[in-house]
């Protein structure tokens, strides 16, 4: 699944995020990167460090946000189509 | 329904420049505005367009979910909201949601209130038409 490692690097690291919620973190592999208050600045940064590989723009919450939408879609991971 | 320019997002574009590697053709896109969704959702076949990756994971409730949220990847993605000869809506950079089940239904994407949020929707059901204004 993609984003899997870093996925479980912020479950794991987002006790010690509470300073940082409402940030958005990068993260890439099993490393928090950098903090930053825009979205735009974490991906710019995350290009910057890490060109065309991955890693993960996530904002830091204590509770998941959860997207609603009422018309009937399939939330789409390729986890699940794999 | 809307039309709407999907493309890389700026950040990517310049990591694609420095690589030595061209951008991908913009997609065009057919928007179905939707004030029930709250984040704007674009078919997986678009971000295969264009080459993308997920940047980003969050959770999401459907008809189709049940009472459990279902993880959906995310996509940073430049989207471009045309009008006409007058200033085109353009965000840089945008999270977008995975969805499926657009293509079926006659579009590609949902442009949820993320993007409503710009944005002053006129519906006048009687006439009937709509304007999208900002």
């Amino acid at each position: 699944m993609a984003l899997e490692k870093e996925m479980a690097t912020y479950h794991a690291k987002l006790p010690e995020l509470k300073e940082h919620e409402g940030k958005y973190v990068l993260i890439h592999d099993d490393q928090i990167v950098d903090f930053f208050a825009a979205y735009e600045d974490a991906i710019k940064a995350g290009y910057q460090q890490f060109q065309l590989g991955p890693f993960l723009v996530k904002r830091v919450s204590a509770i998941e946000t959860v997207q609603h939408i009422t018309r009937n879609i399939l939330p789409y991971s390729s986890a699940r189509t794999a | 329904m809307i039309d709407l320019f999907v493309m890389v997002s700026g950040p990517r574009m310049q990591a694609l420049s420095t690589a030595g590697q061209a951008a991908p053709p913009v997609q065009t896109a057919r928007g179905l505005i939707d004030t029930g969704a709250s984040c704007t959702c674009v078919d997986p076949m678009i971000f295969t367009a264009l080459g993308l990756q997920p940047t980003g994971m969050g959770t999401m409730l459907t008809p189709s979910t049940g009472p459990v949220p279902q993880d959906t990847e995310t996509y940073d993605v430049g989207i471009l909201i045309p009008n006409g000869q007058e200033t085109p809506l353009i965000f840089p950079t945008l999270a977008v949601s995975a969805s499926e089940l657009f293509v079926g239904q006659g579009f590609h994407a949902l442009i949820g209130r993320d993007i409503l949020a710009k944005c002053i929707l006129f519906y006048n059901g009687k006439l009937p038409f709509f304007t999208v204004s900002y």
